[in-house]
């Protein structure tokens, strides 16, 4: 099975070199494949990613050192074996050379056989699992690796005085990811684990862990729960039972600037430890915000999601103003991107040489009222955080 | 876990208001399915098109709460006759996996639809004042949505009740849903009856929708979330047995609510154990009419 699925994808490789030889002297445009979830119950995912894309392209032309750039969507509706067989097409017969989306980290896993046999740089937005990277030499995260914001979340409530800690996660692989590396850098530095829930998926009603954790009186809450539905359902048992107010509730990508009116008021007070915010003031957030706004409409929030897919097609930029010849080269490419530092809207980035995770900024943003209504509001920065590297 | 009385509080009261919402959302196709014995998959759509329309109605046009849902409701009851007429009764007499291609296939279509009209996230739902903040019951503190939830669902079970059990309509659907054929045969216009039940069934989904929409987040995939409990309780309950449904209903929301809050690790999968045991035990559903 295995080799007949590696055979299947070396053919594939050798279609797409012949392919991409045959394509490099026809024309000169470069092709970028966006790949994830357009449709279905992630579609917004893939919606920002486009709105971080056409934001990208509007501020900084089309056309890089010669070579016009063609943008080409893929929808998954989130189904890895999709992600798969969308990145051979698009590397196969639309001869992309480079690639950004996934959304989740299994279609990240799916398409990684593909990649690396096609030697295609993958961008990946949005996809947090720790162990992902290990897959493919030619990933690149724009986002962050989850572990990383729970091992900051857990040191910086420590600095704060908080001693004890519930932890209430979502029971599927990213949950775990985040509930694995928040205990033990919670307890290493003295605190309490007083209760941890791994919420089944199907949960509809959340008001039975709203009352385990108000009945356990913890000082703080490590949540992580899919956005949307589940995260609207969550927060407000939480607020119901008066948890919101008066306990530290830090979450990551649970309350984006552009779902917080979701939550009807009850997200007031959250906490999130993300790497972006769309109040830091630099003059490339600037440039993105000012863009997406005449791209997407006055109205449109950036997410972690539109800022991932904005960025990707930065380094994109980058790589197609110093190609050698007519095409990307994914290995020479890697090595440059390995160590590479960029201004991006959320601060100061650099690719780490061996993990290929961003070294970031870290905000701690807590949802205030502010001007605008309800906002993430930056509280506190931890500069340049390194993931650590994954054992597994 | 803290005090016992507490926590038995807290599974009962909690419990009931899920389980009322449950009801009001299943009530309908527990009627139709003992009527027309025709598998309703879409069943949740109404629930579906009720909450989106009733929220739609409070954000965008300004309405109040109650009008808000009323309206909602009406819009819900003459849509699903409309398409009782067009689409289900072709249905009646198919065959199940007709019954089931087809009836999903018209929850994909609704899922299109919310997800153009409505966007592809959740659909907010913002409570009136009076709904927010909770009430000190004595043994706990309560949150006055879900009592008002319990509320509505008693007024539902006693107007259900007083329609079956007292009027001469509910007579003969009783009558219509124990024998269709030999109904029609003394005279009463059956075809009729299903027309009404089906509206009625469809504008309670619809009503369910709109005020569990604090509860049961609207979104697109909401017609398919919300469809293995609406199931779960239709095959507890049996052929259009109204207070069987009530009891599995109150049933199916405390059994998942003390799942999750006793045994969080296998919540999700305590009414599942629950379906499965009732499944063997009383196959009919739980309070079968002995018949023949």
């Amino acid at each position: 099975m295995a080799s007949g699925i590696s055979r299947l994808a070396a053919i594939a490789a050798a279609g797409a070199m012949a392919l991409a030889a045959a394509t490099a002297v026809a024309e000169d445009s470069v092709k970028v494949g966006v790949v994830g979830p357009m449709t279905g119950p992630l579609a917004v995912m893939g919606k920002q990613w486009r709105q971080g894309i056409e934001a990208y392209m509007a501020a900084h032309g089309d056309t890089v050192n010669g070579h016009k750039i063609e943008v080409i969507y893929r929808d998954t509706t989130a189904n890895p074996s999709m992600a798969r067989q969308l990145t051979q097409d698009l590397v196969v017969r639309d001869g992309v050379q480079a690639l950004i989306g996934y959304g989740i980290s299994p279609s990240a896993a799916a398409a990684a056989p593909v990649i690396n046999q096609a030697k295609i740089p993958a961008f990946l937005p949005h996809a947090a699992s720790p162990g992902l990277m290990a897959a493919s030499p030619y990933f690149a995260r724009m986002g962050q690796n989850i572990a990383t914001n729970a091992e900051v979340a857990a040191d910086w409530a420590l600095k704060k005085g908080v001693k004890t800690a519930y932890i209430a996660v979502a029971d599927y692989a990213p949950g775990h990811d985040v509930a694995k590396a928040f205990q033990p850098a919670f307890e290493a530095g003295g605190g309490k684990v007083v209760g941890q829930d791994n919420i089944p998926l199907s949960t509809v009603d959340f008001s039975p862990f709203a009352e385990r954790i108000a009945t356990a009186d913890p000082d703080m809450v490590q949540m992580f729960i899919p956005p949307g539905a589940q995260a609207v359902s969550m927060v407000k048992a939480l607020a119901a039972r008066g948890v919101m107010a008066d306990t530290l509730v830090i979450g990551q990508g649970e309350a984006e600037d552009s779902d917080i009116h979701l939550f009807d008021g009850t997200i007031d007070n959250f906490h999130t430890v993300i790497y972006y915010s769309q109040s830091l003031d630099n003059p490339e957030n600037k440039t993105f915000l000012d863009s997406l706004k005449a791209t997407a409409g006055a109205d449109v929030l950036p997410s972690s999601f539109t800022l991932g897919a904005y960025d990707a097609m930065g380094l994109i930029y980058a790589l197609v103003a110093d190609m050698k010849g007519d095409r990307i080269d994914g290995p020479a490419a890697m090595e440059a991107l390995a160590g590479h530092s960029w201004n991006s809207p959320r601060g100061k980035v650099t690719l780490d040489m061996q993990t290929r995770e961003p070294i970031q900024d870290f905000v701690v943003r807590q949802v205030q009222q502010t001007d605008a209504g309800l906002r993430n509001v930056v509280i506190d920065t931890i500069p340049q955080v390194t993931p650590k590297p994954t054992t597994n | 876990m803290g005090d016992s009385l507490s926590s038995l509080s807290f599974i009962l009261l909690y419990g009931t208001s899920y389980g009322l919402i449950l009801f009001i959302i299943a009530i309908g196709l527990v009627i139709t399915m003992g009527l027309m014995r025709v598998m309703n998959l879409a069943h949740g759509a109404f629930a579906a098109i009720g909450g989106y329309l009733a929220v739609g109605l409070m954000a965008e046009a300004g309405l109040s709460f109650v009008p808000a849902v009323l309206l909602a409701v009406i819009a819900v009851v003459l849509l699903s006759v409309v398409l009782e007429r067009l689409v289900f009764s072709s249905l009646y007499g198919a065959n199940e996996l007709d019954q089931v291609l087809m009836t999903i296939g018209v929850n994909f279509i609704v899922i299109g639809l919310i997800t153009i009209v409505f966007g592809p996230n959740v659909y907010p739902v913002q409570l009136p004042e009076a709904l927010r903040g909770s009430v000190d019951l004595g043994i706990r503190d309560f949150e006055i949505y879900r009592l008002f939830v319990i509320a509505v669902g008693l007024v539902v079970v006693l107007g259900l009740w007083m329609l079956f059990d007292r009027t001469s309509f509910g007579a003969k659907l009783r009558a219509a849903v124990d024998n269709p054929s030999m109904t029609g045969v003394i005279g009463i216009n059956v075809s009729g009856i299903f027309v009404v039940a089906f509206g009625l069934g469809s504008g309670l989904a619809a009503l369910g929708g709109a005020i569990g929409a604090a509860m049961l987040p609207l979104e697109p995939y909401y017609p398919m979330k919300y469809l293995v409990l609406v199931l779960v309780v239709v095959a507890l309950s049996g052929f259009g047995n109204m207070k069987a449904s009530l009891a599995v209903a109150v049933l199916v929301g405390i059994a998942d609510t003390a799942g999750r809050f006793l045994v969080p690790d296998f919540g999700g999968f305590v009414i599942y154990i629950v379906l499965v045991v009732l499944m063997v035990v009383r196959p009919q559903g739980l309070f079968a009419r002995r018949t023949g």
